[in-house]
């Protein structure tokens, strides 16, 4: 049972788990962050992405104790950043969600297209988030919710 | 699903991770950005008993321009390959490739030292690399050695590294000004694998000619006679790509021969033509 | 206060929750001592069980332990129907790739499949059927072996039209295929159950759309009072159907959980939603149609073959696809002969359930097609020739040849805006035009209405568990003035949240953000079938209506005494009671007179109270018909099979929309998901009855690439029939991409010769035809 440590939303934590627990059931089971979802645990459909160093990653498809000595946040952890603030405006105003089960994964990675990508249009935006699978809009708000936050920051 | 048990290892250095593959026998596996290992482990299809995880391993790390070739280290992440850490010409290649596969998340966390190991028979940089004339640095109990890429993949998730040996980098030829690259992945959506796939490098000044098809259900291959053709600038028909793929491919079904067909066709044309 | 009621486009209430990742699902439900789940699935597609083999240690129950639970029994009342029984786990056979033999509980779910490995299961393998020609040869092996056959029923709509098609002078035939799907809700089925002895109630928090109905199936399987049983709907991360029926491994779960008096939770993943679930809209028909020479068909002769898996599901029944689609094939046409045969057959696959539009999807798809089949025929646009068949505006209402009353719209209205806003004459030139890229470029069309809110008089004689009847809310005002309600429906992404806070603030005159809705836990609401069929805005959208009403008539005496004036003459608007005069006084007023100081109250005040739960039903409850023409335009690549979407514009109208935003989201997620059965979904299985797509990776849900940016041009014809004049729509967006796609591929491919009736349209398919065509040309070559 490897001992783990690491800083969750700024947090540090330390856990003594088996090696199989993966970072999304450590976020989940152990640390009831629920707002990370699974929901393929293959890496393909992105509601579990969390951002790890500051860059998303698959939370379902990472060991735990790979994680050791580095900092994960969830979306819990990012509530008063300023670009998620904005993309929350947005998604509720191009109403870029329905059940809200992809929303999680789907803002993280929003926010890294946001920060990544300035000049990204909808057809790019679409490439990048081509990861994120959503069952219930058509996609069509998420993109324009993504283009709108892009569009306000350029000013 | 959730993974079988094993145990885990960070290893210390690239000495002790040798050691521990060594010792570990047949089901100890390395780790490396986990996502084929992550995948098969969370369908209970791989069942390792140890895992040797390698992520943090300096010397594996980083990226470096040697006379005539650029040195990636096996921990390079296809993100980081994508936003273009390799300069130049071949920066430009090796970016394109990588920016189509998976998805950035994955591209985050996935390294070009656990793609080769991998040989996925549908995966991007077996094929991408043998059209580029790669050497596959590895390090095992007996220490160093180097293999062309041609002799590295094997076959379907099949390669020439022993169980105890570890990918250290990768060497891939520097492109000269007049070379250029074809490269057509046909695939059900971006991110998926390969279903169909051509890559062709080619340059005039230097009459080097590389002609590549993926996604064989095997290793991918080259097709010398297509790369004859090519380096004396001949543009060959579709109908001799795929008399000269029916072979390669071991009786493919029509559709197969089709689509790689088409798949070769087009990443000639692309070196072709751009001029 | 700006207007916020029924018409207003105002931000959804319950976003806020889920973009902060507050949502809560059942898998984010924890319970000191949980014990996790994790089934011994079923390796064979068919197989004798001959011994089941437990571990030393650990909790594994079999059939053997769960004798008392009756297996799952649905009736439906039609001739030639038998219904099946579904053992909670498996016991003499299993039927099917992951029916589950077993079920092993432990503290995490890791340790939970470890311990299903341990289990054996002794099996003696038995040839699977997979197809219904298979399964319907007279020696095919038999599922059900007290059954004489693998039919599970055969219904018939007959009449003679056998005279009017032989005179008729033009004749097409095609076959049509669809295949089977995954619904693939982002989050599967989940399911948390404990007995709570302070209650004295079994306590179930599940991902069910239907929480009252799926307690009374509870009821019976467990042997229990519906009282002693409580539903708990949470967050639910989708639906689309599948979390509308009564499945065997929900019911093990509460089982288990009473038996160890311990709370047990179950997730399905995604491996076991692919292969256990694979479970929609596998059906495959042949169509005759008989038209004049200008197009206008004469007669319809439709034979249709339902493969709904291994077992008939609860409540509805696997006969129920058939029901739906013989009663919609003729769609938006003026058909007046018509005959349908269709078989639902039993074979060795997941039981197929109700996918979003049930059966509609293919019925629209075998019409459709049928229709740009005739237009070649005759020599046509496919337009010309649907605009000759369409019902017209001033035949509403409209009665069809299978009984159904068409409410109210304008068909032709629909196609003329969708065609107009495509410029078809401007792809015409273009098609014609060699392109760079060598893409063939078509263009299609799918017209269908729907039938919606459908409810008792529709299921009324069939007998089904689940009869739809009058739908019933509560509401009430809050002491402090704000206005609670509850109903018995489920919201899972359909917004209803705000829509039906919408409709209490369109009554009311409250904002919506000061209504609170409770719903989706069978402690807390009225009884309700549910969220399913497109029926919530419209059954429900009544109810929560009426309810605020009585309510109005309530507060009315109570307000009139605050501001001294007659109780008629009390109006409601900007959140507070007028009276004359310009008077008002807040809701937070009447709620202080009522609650806190009665003393006040005038002396004969109506003792009834704040609270007032009022019911609905459409006088004519034949249901409201909501309609739409899809028009796709895509460009083929003739060497990979592959298809792009150029532009897609769906004109719509499903009545009155509460919350135009919001029905906009419906069409296009429904939209994007027929994109999926049009192109890429497809449950894949070897001959041996293994399911071969298992993952998502290689089951191809469509993403952001594939979605293109759909265009929408809606219309608002009100249904005369119901409240509001609100029409369903949470279904429509699925039921037509896959014949306007199809229908697209077929013109782009028309010089090639290839006519596609099999949908998804993958890359092989299209290949395959190329192929097919290729090698017919050459052949028929002198
Ligand atoms: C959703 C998804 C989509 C994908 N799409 C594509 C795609 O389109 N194209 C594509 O090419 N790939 C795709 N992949 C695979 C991806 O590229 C993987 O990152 C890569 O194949 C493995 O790299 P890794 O570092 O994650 O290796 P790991 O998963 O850590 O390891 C993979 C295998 O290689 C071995 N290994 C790893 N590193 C070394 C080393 N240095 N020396 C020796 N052995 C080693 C491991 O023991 C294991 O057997 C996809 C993956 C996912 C999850």
């Amino acid at each position: 049972m490897p001992d783990i440590r690491l800083s969750v939303n700024g947090e540090a934590i330390e856990e003594s788990a088996e090696a199989r627990l993966t970072l999304a059931d450590l976020l989940r089971e152990r640390l009831h962050l629920t707002a990370t979802h699974l929901g393929c645990e293959q890496g393909v459909c992105g509601a579990c992405t969390v951002l790890v160093d500051g860059v998303p990653v698959r939370s379902c498809i990472r060991f735990a104790a790979a994680c050791d000595g580095q900092a994960v946040q969830s979306l819990e952890g990012l509530e008063h950043d300023p670009v998620m603030e904005a993309l929350r405006a947005a998604f509720t105003r191009h109403h870029a969600l329905q059940c809200g089960y992809c929303t999680p994964g789907m803002l993280i990675m929003a926010r890294d297209v946001v920060l990544r990508l300035p000049d990204a249009d909808p057809a790019r935006i679409r490439l990048e988030m081509s990861g994120n699978l959503c069952r219930c809009t058509g996609y069509l708000g998420i993109i324009e919710a993504i283009h709108a936050v892009i569009l306000a920051r350029r000013g | 699903m959730k993974p079988a048990p094993f145990t885990y290892h960070r290893a210390a250095s690239l000495e002790q991770a040798v050691a521990l593959l060594a010792q570990g026998g047949g089901d100890t596996a390395v780790l490396s950005g986990g996502q084929s290992l992550g995948p098969m482990m969370n369908l209970r299809a791989a069942r390792p008993s140890q895992l040797v995880d390698i992520g943090r391993l300096e010397a594996l790390r980083g990226i470096s321009v040697a006379e005539g070739h650029v040195r990636i280290g096996a921990l390079s992440t296809h993100a980081a390959i994508e936003d273009g850490a390799v300069s130049g010409p071949l920066g430009r290649v090796l970016a394109r490739v990588a920016a189509g596969i998976a998805y950035r998340a994955v591209r985050n966390a996935g390294t070009i030292g656990g793609s080769l190991a991998h040989a996925d028979p549908a995966a991007d940089w077996p094929a991408a690399l043998l059209a580029l004339d790669a050497r596959i640095h590895l390090r095992g109990p007996g220490g160093d050695r180097a293999v062309a890429i041609d002799a590295f993949l094997a076959g379907a998730f099949e390669t020439a590294k022993a169980a105890d040996e570890v990918i250290v980098a990768v060497d891939v030829p520097a492109l000269g000004p007049t070379a250029r690259f074809g490269y057509v992945k046909f695939c059900r959506k971006p991110g998926e694998f390969a279903e169909a796939l051509g890559a062709v490098l080619y340059d005039p000044g230097s009459a080097q000619a590389r002609v590549v098809v993926g996604a064989t259900g095997s290793r991918a291959r080259r097709l010398p006679a297509a790369e004859a053709g090519l380096a004396a600038g001949l543009s060959p028909a579709a109908a001799d790509i795929a008399a000269l793929l029916a072979p390669v491919l071991g009786n493919p079904s029509a559709l197969v021969l089709k689509r790689q067909t088409a798949a070769v066709h087009r990443a000639l044309q692309e070196v072709l033509t751009d001029a | 206060m700006s207007h916020k009621g029924i018409g207003a486009s105002i931000p959804r209430k319950e976003d806020e929750r889920f973009l902060k990742g507050r949502g809560e699902y059942v898998g984010d439900l924890f319970r000191p001592g949980l014990l996790e789940v994790a089934f011994v699935r079923s390796p064979h597609a068919h197989a004798r069980i001959l011994g089941i083999t437990r571990p030393i240690k650990g909790i594994v129950y079999t059939a053997a332990d769960l004798a008392a639970v009756p297996p799952i029994r649905a009736q439906i009342n039609l001739p030639g129907y038998r219904a099946t029984e579904q053992p909670i786990l498996a016991d003499r056979k299993v039927l099917f790739v992951g029916q589950s033999v077993a079920m092993c509980l432990a503290k995490s779910r890791a340790l939970a499949e470890d311990l299903s490995e341990e289990v054996g299961v002794d099996y003696e393998e038995l040839p699977p059927v997979l197809d219904v020609a298979d399964a319907l040869r007279p020696d095919a092996p038999r599922l059900h072996e007290d059954r004489p056959d693998n039919l599970l029923s055969v219904l018939n709509a007959e009449a003679p039209i056998d005279a009017i098609a032989a005179a008729a002078p033009v004749h097409v035939t095609r076959h049509y295929t669809n295949a089977r799907q995954a619904m693939a809700p982002l989050e599967g089925r989940a399911i948390l159950a404990e007995w709570n002895d302070r209650a004295d109630q079994l306590v179930v928090h599940v991902g069910h759309q239907n929480p009252h109905v799926f307690r009374a199936a509870l009821a019976i399987a467990l042997n229990l009072e519906e009282r002693r049983i409580r539903i708990i709907a949470p967050d639910i991360g989708g639906g689309f159907g599948y979390k509308a029926p009564a499945y065997p491994e929900e019911i093990a779960v509460c089982w288990a959980a009473m038996k160890l008096h311990r709370p047990v939770r179950w997730i399905e993943d995604r491996f076991e939603h692919l292969t256990a679930g694979a479970s929609a809209r596998e059906i495959s028909g042949t169509v005759h149609a008989h038209a004049d020479a200008e197009g206008r068909i004469l007669a319809l002769d439709v034979d249709f073959a339902v493969n709904i898996g291994a077992y008939s599901f609860w409540p509805h029944t696997g006969a129920f696809e058939a029901v739906q689609a013989i009663g919609i094939i003729p769609g938006p046409y003026r058909i007046r002969h018509y005959r349908a045969r269709s078989k639902t057959v039993l074979t060795n696959k997941p039981p197929q359930t109700p996918y979003r539009a049930v059966a509609r999807p293919a019925a629209c798809f075998m019409m459709e097609l049928t229709i740009d089949a005739v237009a070649r025929a005759v020599g046509k646009e496919p337009h010309e020739v649907r605009a000759l068949n369409l019902v017209s505006a001033a035949e509403m209402p409209y009665a069809s040849i299978t009984g159904k009353l068409y409410d109210s719209g304008d068909y032709p209205a629909s196609l003329r805006s969708a065609l107009s806003a495509i410029d078809l004459p401007a792809w015409r030139l273009k098609q014609a035009a060699p392109r760079a890229d060598g893409r063939a470029i078509g263009v299609g069309i799918a017209m269908y209405t729907e039938h919606t809110g459908i409810s008792t008089n529709t299921f009324g004689t069939m007998g089904i568990a689940l009869m739809p009847g009058y739908e019933q809310a509560n509401a009430r005002l809050t002491p402090d003035g704000d206005i609670e309600v509850a109903m018995g429906v489920q919201n899972h992404g359909q917004g209803m949240e705000t829509t039906m806070a919408q409709v209490a603030s369109e009554v009311l005159g409250i904002d919506p953000g000061r209504v609170r809705l409770l719903h989706g836990d069978t402690g807390l609401t009225p009884y309700s079938t549910g969220t399913y069929a497109s029926r919530a805005m419209v059954m429900n959208g009544g109810a929560v209506a009426a309810a605020c009403e009585r309510l109005a008539e309530r507060m009315r005496p109570l307000a009139a005494h605050l501001m001294q004036c007659a109780a008629h003459e009390v109006g409601f608007s900007g959140g507070r009671a007028t009276g004359p005069g310009g008077a008002t006084v807040g809701f937070g007023e009447i709620g202080r007179l009522w609650y806190k100081t009665p003393n006040e109250l005038p002396p004969g005040v109506d003792p009834a109270g704040l609270d007032v739960t009022a019911g609905y039903r459409p006088e004519d409850d034949r249901g409201a018909f909501s309609y739409s023409t899809h028009v796709a335009v895509v460009a083929v690549d003739r060497d990979f099979g592959s298809v792009e979407i150029l532009d897609y514009v769906v004109a719509d109208d499903c009545g009155t929309r509460v919350n135009p935003m919001i029905v906009d989201g419906q069409v296009l997620g429904g939209t994007a998901q027929g994109i999926g059965t049009a192109l890429y979904e497809e449950c894949l299985f070897d001959a041996s009855g293994q399911p071969k797509s298992v993952t998502l990776a290689d089951y191809i849900l469509p993403g952001p690439t594939e979605i293109p940016a759909i265009r929408l041009l809606p219309t608002e014809t009100p249904s005369p029939k119901t409240r509001f004049g609100i029409k369903g729509v949470g279904e429509g967006g699925a039921i037509a991409p896959a014949p306007a796609l199809l229908n697209a591929i077929n013109d782009a491919l028309r010089a090639d010769g290839v006519e596609l009736g099999a949908a998804p349209a993958t890359p092989d398919r299209i290949l395959a035809a190329i192929e097919i065509a290729r090698g017919a040309r050459a052949g028929a070559a002198p």
